[in-house]
């Protein structure tokens, strides 16, 4: 209990990079460079400063897409903090983005 | 375009007639189907393959892909709703060893299985499938591609409209790479294709739709091909089965019938009825003995069997009432040994229990014994039987698919029906089937002065002289005796 109670505290450091993103693109289709800019955006408003985002071109590596078993662009994949979790679509909605990512909390 | 234009004149001046082009072909690897199929799948285009669940889909297209992947065609198997560990697991069951294939870059079995869990916001379309895909075609330069299930996919829409933009897309996806492909969708038994995929059989250039029906608490599998754009295929409902070989499909084999005309007399193994029968059966026919309970059929069937035997002509003696055991030791009273008959090859029983399986395994069976052992003669016993495989219709099909076959091999089919009176012509000629039959020959009891007798008649003897009178025969311990008149 005390481990996680100090761990979430960790999480909390405003200068962390605590979430792990993963956006799997294909090229500059509509649907993906929507979802670039919202999350972009969203996490700006959010978790400025404790985020880092990789983008994955399915078109340039598919390879990659594959091995995430990313079959759908864009798709988004939240490495940590664990559990993963994958969302699918352009995150044209952003309250049920930060639902999937745990985040309602850190809006308050 | 100059070479284009050239190109088309030069098609013109050829005339009509030669600029038709048959549509390029992929054998499937099932004979029977690329019989229906008038050659196979159509090349560079896409196959759809309906079909209830269990139905034969999965099979179906694996063993396309087996074949071409045998043949040096590289292939890609995509899954949506399988592990591939699984399909590995089940294709050894038909003894097929995927995982050969693979490492010799000749299949690949891709996992497409989407993460249930995945949350969906907003629009996205399958353009990272694509990409994977068309990676792994590049690099093993495959020219034919199975998806399996393509419905899960269009579960994630939750549009019946974008469903179909993103079905549609894959499908020009697939002709502008002229890939030979075939998609599986699964239907609702008995509705058929659900009707927000009814669009499917619009798009695809070849429909198949396969299905599982149990009648009578017998399950067979059909196929039917609902359209074939840019070329001909048979239109019947064909029955398949899945065995240990894959899919097996035996159609009804021709359209016209190719009947080889009946040969010479043969021997019915009894010197008195071949008198009634001015010299005996003739060769190439379909004759039926039919009578009531214990009135001598087999007796006679075997009388005929072992004279054949002893000419060294071939008899396969497909037994739907008794076990080969118990007819070597029945036929032993009159005196008809079959046992040496047997151990010479001359003779093949086979016995098999009609309820035991499906009109098509049992013809399955049949005809590749046919092809297998070519008898010169065929005895089935019997047709009365044969309802047991399900219905009167499971039968009518059975006989009227054997007795066809055997006609066309020239082969001499003895058909024996059990009767429960001689009064019906229905009943005699048993199943509807006596249109195909040459000669019937009826055996029935007589009490006569309390004592037995036991009489034949020749009801009917295609393109042949008969006696038309009642003869009176025993069974002895030496066959039968035609009593003379």
């Amino acid at each position: 209990m005390k481990a996680r109670k100090r761990g979430s505290r960790k999480h909390a450091k405003p200068d962390g990079q605590n979430y792990v993103f993963r956006l799997f693109v294909a090229g500059d289709e509509s649907n993906s460079s929507q979802a670039r800019g919202n999350l972009a955006r969203l996490c700006e408003e959010h978790i400025k400063g404790r985020y880092k985002i990789e983008t994955v071109d399915v078109l340039k590596d598919p390879s990659t897409a594959y091995e995430n078993r990313v079959l759908v662009t864009p798709t988004l994949i939240l490495l940590k903090p664990l559990p993963k979790v994958t969302v699918l679509g352009n995150l044209n909605d952003t309250k049920q983005v930060l639902a999937a990512f745990r985040l309602t909390l850190v809006e308050l | 375009m100059a070479t284009a234009k050239r190109r088309v004149q030069a098609r013109d001046a050829r005339g009509p007639q030669k600029s038709k082009k048959k549509l390029p072909k992929v054998s499937t690897g099932i004979a029977g189907l690329d019989l229906v199929l008038d050659g196979g799948l159509p090349a560079g285009r896409v196959t759809l393959l309906s079909g209830g669940p269990g139905s034969g889909k999965t099979i179906m297209g694996l063993q396309c892909l087996m074949h071409a992947a045998n043949a040096g065609q590289a292939g890609i198997l995509v899954l949506f709703e399988e592990r591939p560990a699984a399909v590995r697991q089940n294709a050894w069951s038909w003894g097929w060893d995927l995982a050969r294939l693979e490492n010799k870059n000749k299949l690949y079995l891709m996992d497409a299985r989407l993460d249930p869990q995945a949350v969906i916001s907003g629009e996205f379309s399958i353009n990272a499938l694509l990409a994977i895909l068309d990676q792994r075609i590049k690099s093993m330069r495959a020219k034919l591609v199975f998806i399996d299930a393509v419905d899960a996919l269009l579960h994630l829409y939750d549009s019946p409209k974008r469903e179909r933009q993103e079905l549609y897309a894959l499908h020009e996806w697939l002709l502008d790479r002229r890939l030979t492909a075939i998609m599986t969708v699964k239907t609702v038994p008995q509705e058929g294709v659900p009707p927000q995929y009814a669009f499917l059989d619009f798009m695809a250039d070849c429909v198949i739709h396969v299905d599982q029906r149990v009648t009578a608490q017998i399950t067979t599998r059909r196929l039917r091909v609902i359209k074939y754009r840019g070329s001909g295929y048979g239109r019947n409902e064909y029955p398949f089965i899945v065995n240990e070989n894959g899919i097996n499909i035996v159609p009804i084999s021709s359209n016209v019938l190719q009947h080889r005309p009946p040969g010479h007399k043969v021997s019915s193994g009894q010197a008195g009825l071949d008198d009634v029968l001015a010299g005996g059966y003739k060769s190439g026919t379909s004759i039926l003995i039919a009578g009531t309970a214990g009135a001598g059929k087999t007796t006679l069937a075997c009388v005929f069997t072992r004279a054949a035997c002893l000419r060294d002509e071939r008899v396969l003696y497909l037994n739907f009432e008794e076990s080969p055991e118990s007819l070597i030791s029945n036929m032993l009273s009159p005196g008809l040994a079959l046992q040496p008959l047997i151990k010479t090859g001359r003779l093949l029983v086979r016995s098999f229990l009609p309820e035991a399986m499906g009109v098509e395994e049992h013809l399955f069976y049949a005809l590749k014994e046919l092809d297998e052992s070519q008898p010169r003669h065929v005895v089935v016993d019997a047709i009365s039987a044969c309802k047991r495989m399900g219905s009167d219709q499971a039968a009518f099909e059975y006989l009227m698919r054997l007795l066809n076959a055997c006609k066309e091999r020239g082969i001499t089919c003895i058909c024996i029906n059990q009767t429960s009176g001689l009064d019906l012509v229905e009943d005699i000629s048993g199943i509807g089937i006596s249109s195909i039959i040459d000669t019937i020959i009826l055996l029935r009891h007589r009490l006569t002065g309390g004592a037995m007798s036991r009489q034949l008649i020749v009801m009917k003897s295609r393109g042949s002289k008969h006696s038309d009178q009642f003869h009176e025969f025993r069974i002895t311990d030496r066959g039968i005796d035609l009593v003379k008149a």
